[in-house]
């Protein structure tokens, strides 16, 4: 059986403005999965609020649109016990950054087999304009009138730094390398961080299309992604760099915590005689 | 015909572990312990106490006073000798040189099993001979608690060896013995592993939780027995991780729970409506401690009915039950489970510190007619569906069950209010169809788990009194008492506290005068019963310093009540 773009057609209306860098990056996705070959029903798409996290009901995808910031540990434990579903993460800067923080550093230490994607436009869109923890220091949001106190948080080295297995960088416009990206962080086993980056057409009117084509720069092309020092470097850099900064083999979460050949958790009936293989303990 | 032990001393002189080999020991022989433990937020010093009942039959009400005192510090002397009972006795180091003391030397005899840390255990075994514990067994269950070929387990067998040789040596008169019956395979168990039975038994798969004391006794009893039960455990970053690991867990199509007490659960609270939201079945064990805030980590509280009652914003179904006793919180949790996945909605299990450190010598837990269905869709329904609505409007609120990769289709379920296919709609006809939904599930869990209520006594002659959770016990004990010299009262003890009986109402109508037992502050069952029932108590028997309800505390204020 061979995915079809149509299967992930989804009947739900758009709520996205026009222009925004999420369509972008619904197009690859689907694209992504459709190359992968993977049908709707062995994908679960776990997101929590704001505007990207609404791309899973644009597809015709498992869905839990669960809550702001939380969607990363609700993904690593429905993982856990639906592993042969492909699970991926759609969250903005401020969930996954922000309101998420703790859940991303935990979710990278344990490898947890899934893929984050992070549509990072450095501001916050569905409460209208506020700061996020990626935009710059000094710039003024809503709440910050005279400009945000605090220095921007960056990613890439927070995820370099803590030894994620595959840290990568998009465009949401450049749409064919963000398909290749996609799909190599899904194929990575271990937790993948995808970084997009997207004008917010709305709330940003400086970081534009232009801005980001005149920022940005591929990944340069002698950099070893095995390297982890390299990659933290270049990410430590001022340059929005694209493509794949750092990716190390390793043995993901589910692999080291699920007990070898047994089905899904998911799967498994209730037994209650298991008590009697424990109570032994108790005489 | 009992007997009541008390071991008194600092954090880290092996007080638990001594009167853990007493209660193990005593369980094997025949005899019925009830041990709680009494213990500061510490890990050394302090003056912490393990009381045991040990009886004929099982007694779990708090007692006051002790027949033999184990005191390991001169502070434990000084506090506990006041609840020696006439005819006491103490056993401690000579150098404190109590008047009441037996005469062995533990501290002595202890230095000669060559670690000074086994004077617990010491005076436990001297406890033990004195009780009419065979040597072999208390052997045997020393061997079992230390790992085969330690120091430590060498040291121990040794000071067993040495407390039973005193004992022998200088019998206590008048004698401890009690009679003993058939040990019959009868457990030694806690209310924490109780409840982690309870959850196997109730096809729990994934554990996601963060200790918080007394709920980590269930996380860890759970983790040891990951492998023999067929679940996973993690420890996650933090309480909102866990609920919403629950979330996500229980999405996927497993049986989930959490545990943790009530400064975890207020960090739940979204996760909880999110449960609520997309109805997502999810077990969650409420270990109550007091509060607020921190309060006392270590000490007992009913503190919070209504927080667990009303946590969480909007309105959504749930259910809350509340274990009396350690056996109790076996059968809930395995409900909770069928419950929880039946209605797809939370279920609280409410317990305490009280139930969860105490240990009590139980009949092997029944397992043969707990519910075992799943109530998922199985891949053959699903797979006949032309196609699946996750929250298909139904007459009883409740929507078929499936899980995302068990079929061709596809599960969507959102914390956004949706439409039945779980897509976020705003709306207004298919919001107020979901909110309609909801109240639906309600009104169905209110008319399923509608159970005719076990009163005691007969509430339209005698003021009635009702009670939840751990004070059960001691309840009944000082009731029999009462009842002996002639003072009766009704009552009626809550172990489902939502859905509350649809009979509560008229209970409380009719009831002569209406007396609430709570160990809190805030008169949470009362003030469930003023709001279902419109009725205040006409008195409230309250304790708020952390410390249980005994038995003859309740007596006396009961007493002082009724008169």
């Amino acid at each position: 059986m061979s995915a079809r773009k149509e299967d992930y057609d989804s009947p739900v209306e758009n709520h996205w403005c026009p222009g925004c860098g999420n369509f972008g990056i619904l197009t690859a996705v689907r694209r992504a999965l459709v190359e992968l070959d993977l049908p709707p029903q062995r994908v679960l798409i776990c997101s929590g609020i704001g505007q990207a996290p609404k791309l899973p009901h644009y597809l015709r995808v498992n869905t839990l649109n669960g809550l702001h910031g939380r969607e990363v540990a609700s993904a690593t434990a429905a993982k856990l016990c639906a592993p042969d579903l492909t699970v991926l993460v759609h969250a903005g800067d401020g969930g996954a950054y922000g309101e998420g923080g703790n859940h991303l550093l935990h979710a990278i230490r344990r490898d947890i087999d899934i893929t984050l994607v992070v549509h990072d436009n450095k501001v916050y869109g569905l409460t209208k304009g506020q700061a996020s923890p990626t935009t710059s220091l000094g710039e003024p949001a809503k709440i910050h009138p005279r400009g945000v106190p605090s220095r921007p948080l960056n990613p890439l080295a927070l995820a370099i730094a803590l030894e994620c297995g595959f840290v990568a960088q998009a465009l949401s416009s450049r749409t064919d390398q963000l398909v290749d990206i996609l799909q190599c962080a899904v194929r990575h086993r271990g937790f993948s961080l995808v970084n997009v980056l997207q004008p917010c057409v709305s709330w940003d009117k400086t970081r534009t299309y232009a801005f980001y084509d005149e920022h940005c720069a591929p990944v340069p092309a002698d950099h070893d992604p095995a390297d982890a020092i390299a990659a933290f470097r270049l990410a430590a850099q001022r340059t929005f760099w694209l493509g794949i900064l750092h990716q190390r083999a390793g043995t993901p979460f589910d692999e080291r915590v699920l007990p070898a050949g047994r089905g899904p958790l998911r799967d498994l009936g209730v037994e209650p005689e298991r008590v009697g293989r424990i109570v032994g303990r108790f005489r | 015909m009992e007997v009541n032990l008390r071991i008194a001393g600092a954090a880290g002189q092996g007080i638990q572990t001594a009167a853990d080999l007493l209660g193990r020991a005593l369980t094997r022989s025949g005899l019925f312990s009830y041990l709680y433990n009494d213990a500061e937020s510490r890990i050394r010093g302090g003056l912490n106490f393990c009381h045991i009942r040990v009886a004929p039959e099982l007694r779990q009400g708090v007692a006051e006073h002790a027949d033999l005192l184990i005191t390991l510090t001169e502070p434990a002397v000084q506090v506990h000798a006041a609840s020696l009972s006439p005819g006491g006795r103490i056993l401690c180091p000579a150098r404190f040189a109590h008047p009441r003391s037996v005469g062995i030397d533990i501290e002595a005899l202890a230095a000669q099993s060559g670690s000074k840390i086994t004077q617990a255990v010491t005076a436990a075994a001297v406890a033990a001979c004195w009780l009419g514990v065979s040597p072999d067994t208390a052997g045997n269950v020393i061997a079992e608690m230390f790992p085969a070929g330690s120091k430590a387990a060498e040291s121990n067998r040794r000071a067993v060896e040495l407390g039973f040789a005193a004992a022998r040596e200088r019998p206590l008169s008048p004698p401890l013995r009690l009679p003993a019956g058939s040990p019959a395979g009868r457990l030694w168990i806690s209310g924490a592993e109780a409840a982690a039975l309870g959850a196997v038994a109730g096809g729990v798969r994934f554990v996601a939780g963060y200790p918080m004391s007394p709920a980590t006794g269930t996380l860890t009893a759970l983790a040891q027995w990951a492998e023999e039960a067929g679940l996973v455990v993690e420890q996650a970053e933090d309480e909102i991780a866990a609920i919403n690991m629950l979330a996500g867990a229980s999405y996927a199509g497993a049986r989930a729970m959490t545990a943790t007490s009530g400064g975890g659960y207020c960090l739940m609270t979204e996760g909880i409506s999110l449960l609520g939201m997309i109805e997502a079945p999810g077990v969650i064990l409420l270990a109550q401690r007091p509060g607020p805030a921190t309060g006392l980590p270590t000490r007992t509280a009913q503190g919070d009915l209504r927080l667990a009652l009303h946590a969480g914003h909007g309105f959504f179904p749930r259910v809350v039950l509340a274990p009396r006793d350690i056996a109790e919180s076996f059968v809930l949790t395995a409900r909770a489970f069928d419950l929880a996945e039946r209605y797809q909605v939370p279920v609280i299990v409410l317990t305490d510190q009280l139930i969860q450190d105490a240990q009590a010598s139980l009949d092997p837990f029944p397992v043969e007619e707990l519910p075992r269905r799943r109530y998922f869709l199985t891949r053959d329904e699903l797979e006949a569906m032309p196609a699946y609505q996750r929250y298909a409007i139904t007459e009883s609120g409740i929507s078929p069950l499936a899980a995302p990769g068990t079929s061709r289709h596809t599960v969507v379920a959102d914390s956004d209010e949706h439409d039945p296919d779980g897509h976020l709609t705003e709306v207004p006809s298919l919001s107020l169809q979901m909110a309609q939904k909801r109240l639906r599930k309600a009104a169905t869990l209110a008319r399923e788990l509608d159970a005719p209520l076990a009163v005691e006594g007969d509430p339209r002659r005698h003021p009635l009194v009702v009670s939840f959770g751990s004070t059960h016990p001691s309840l009944a004990e000082a009731r029999q008492r009462m009842a002996d010299q002639g003072t009766d009262f009704a009552w009626l003890h809550l172990s489902q506290l939502w859905p509350l009986s649809s009979s509560v109402r008229d209970l409380l109508r009719d009831a002569p005068r209406l007396i609430t037992v709570e160990n809190n502050a805030g008169g949470e069952l009362a003030g469930l019963l003023a709001q279902v029932g419109l009725r205040e108590s006409d008195a409230r028997i309250q304790r708020m310093d952390g410390r249980p309800f005994s038995v003859d505390e309740l007596d006396a204020r009961l007493r002082e009540v009724l008169a």
